[in-house]
């Protein structure tokens, strides 16, 4: 099944997904919508979802094929009517963009980050690709507020955007072996944490003392799709006093 | 009550249906590679479906039980033994304190289960058994609970009501490797170009010795994108078939990333995953592409028996 409504673009993913598409860019205004289409879905409860995961312009609905749809007969036309109701009750909900971008001033995580050279592995290179100082880079990513566009690769790693063009700078081509938990990192014009300590090949520029995936069912992930986040420098001595890890 | 791990085997873990609910965290379904045979398991000994099962893959762990207990082992024919005793699949099975369970050979497919009447005692993580990275280690305990109380007699009264006809189906589904493997077309195929479509539907595709939990690597002719695509990441499943940049497909399995950035070329449909999954390096099969209806049609069916 692939059909329009409006400006969406709905397709089903296999057997048991079906997806919400907007136009395919990284844009917060088709952020925010994704996000308030996913707790419009969560909210009517709906049988036989198992999962809903958004990723930059997709909502993605995956359900148990035993409960979802009541009949299997025209399974495609059932999915269509399903997804045409549930949009147009939506669309009627959620028409006021601008009500929609206030309430989301709420949601801003200032996250601190050390950005002193033990941490800021890729720091130099930057430095020396981009023509900047360390000084101007770390003022540059601290300055801009980021969306969080996607969560996934592993269990909370966060994709944020973006990045000022000029510290956009292109991933290691060969990754590095294993990038401490709580790196930040850019990666063209994304910029990124990592939750655990693995391979990676983003351009390290600092380090997060907050745990960022807790596999405590209470924790897990700090950030969530739709999230709103701002760096903020801090010293080592602030670094430790904050270290989530160290506890 | 216990069963202790002699040897480790390659990749032994315990598994369940796997987790769902928490995949907008990037926090994997994980779950059994073969749902199919570990339900069949599970139904043979009356428990619940969704029971903990011990899943195997070749070179097996080897197991000795340190109390009495009811067991099953389905889905690939690994030779089991118990004290150098073959012993028979998809059955239950009665052994007695000090028993020695182990692998011999892998002789058709290539994950095997091995449940216990009651259940496996394990944490439960967000509400499932299964953890991506944890695997059965040498001198490991692996605790089990009986459930409820049996005696002798138990094996042998589960064993009068096998439901012989639904082992037979589920076993002829699972081997009938000249079957070609049914797939959905994805949001890339759009992408892909007429020669590529053709390649893809006609050529036989070998599962390559690349393979984990996580994937399975083909080798296959490599295929081309009508455009060379960036995709932003979207969310991905079991069965997702992924072209990577050098032209070769890998199928997501079990313990995949939630979300992917590669060309979303199709996906294959619930119902073949299990036989897809049993399919040994070397193995080589066709794809042929089905409609949604059949799809869920014939998955309903499939586990029919398994929803009650």
């Amino acid at each position: 099944m692939q059909h329009k409504f409006k400006h969406w673009s709905i397709y089903t993913l296999g057997d048991h997904a079906i997806v919400f598409a907007l136009a395919a860019k990284m844009d917060v205004a088709i952020l925010n919508k994704l996000k308030y289409l996913n707790e419009f879905i969560t909210s009517k409860k709906i049988k036989g979802i198992l999962d809903i995961i958004p990723s930059y312009h997709t909502l993605t609905i995956v359900y148990d094929i035993s409960t979802f749809l009541t009949r299997t007969e025209n399974a495609n036309e059932q999915l269509q009517l399903f997804s045409d109701k549930l949009l147009k009750e939506f669309e009627n909900t959620f028409t006021d963009e601008k009500e929609l971008h206030d309430n989301f001033e709420n949601h801003l995580i200032k996250v601190p980050v050390c950005y002193e050279n033990i941490f800021a592995l890729d720091i130099e290179n930057i430095c020396n690709q981009n023509k900047l100082s360390s000084a101007e880079i770390i003022q540059l990513h601290t300055a801009k507020i980021y969306d969080v566009y996607s969560i996934g690769f592993l269990p909370g790693f966060t994709y944020m955007g973006m990045v000022d063009e000029k510290i956009n700078i292109a991933r290691h081509p060969t990754p590095r072996n294993e990038v401490p938990a709580g790196s930040v990192g850019i990666a063209g014009f994304q910029t990124g944490i990592y939750p655990i300590n693995c391979p990676g090949g983003w351009q390290i520029i600092g380090k997060t003392p907050w745990k960022i995936f807790d596999p405590n069912p209470t924790q897990l992930a700090k950030f969530k799709v739709g999230d709103r986040v701002q760096f903020y420098a801090i010293s080592i001595e602030e670094f430790n006093n904050l270290n989530e890890y160290a506890k | 009550m216990s069963i202790k791990i002699l040897h480790k085997g390659l990749a032994d873990s315990l598994q369940d249906n796997g987790r769902y609910g928490f995949q907008h965290l990037g926090i994997p379904p994980n779950g059994c590679m073969d749902i199919l045979s570990a339900s069949l398991a599970n139904y043979i000994l009356q428990n619940e479906i969704n029971t903990p099962v011990v899943e195997l893959h070749f070179p097996s762990s080897q197991f000795q039980f340190l109390e009495d207990a009811i067991i099953c082992v389905t889905g690939a024919n690994f030779v089991p033994v118990i004290n150098e005793k073959s012993i028979a699949l998809h059955t239950p099975i009665r052994v007695q304190k000090n028993d020695v369970l182990s692998m011999l050979q892998p002789l058709e497919g290539c994950i095997a289960y091995l449940a216990i009447k009651g259940t496996y005692d394990a944490p439960l993580w967000l509400n499932s058994h299964s953890y991506n990275a944890t695997r059965l280690n040498t001198n490991d305990l692996l605790s089990f609970s009986a459930a409820e109380s049996y005696d002798a007699n138990t094996a042998n009264q589960l064993n009068d009501v096998l439901n012989l006809e639904l082992i037979e189906k589920i076993q002829t589904n699972l081997f009938s490797n000249n079957t070609p493997i049914r797939i959905l077309p994805g949001p890339a195929w759009q992408d892909l170009s007429p020669t590529a479509i053709n390649e893809l539907m006609s050529s036989s595709f070998t599962i390559s010795t690349q393979r984990n939990r996580m994937g399975y690597h083909l080798l296959g002719p490599p295929l081309n994108l009508n455009i060379p695509n960036a995709y932003l990441s979207s969310a991905v499943t079991m069965g997702t078939l992924q072209l990577l940049p050098n032209g070769n497909v890998i199928v997501l399995m079990a313990d995949h990333q939630t979300i992917g950035g590669y060309a979303n070329l199709a996906q294959i449909i619930l119902v073949d995953l299990p036989r897809f999954a049993q399919m040994k390096s070397g193995v080589s099969f066709k794809l042929n592409i089905t409609n949604l209806e059949t799809a869920q049609t014939l998955y309903k069916e499939m586990y029919a028996p398994f929803k009650y």
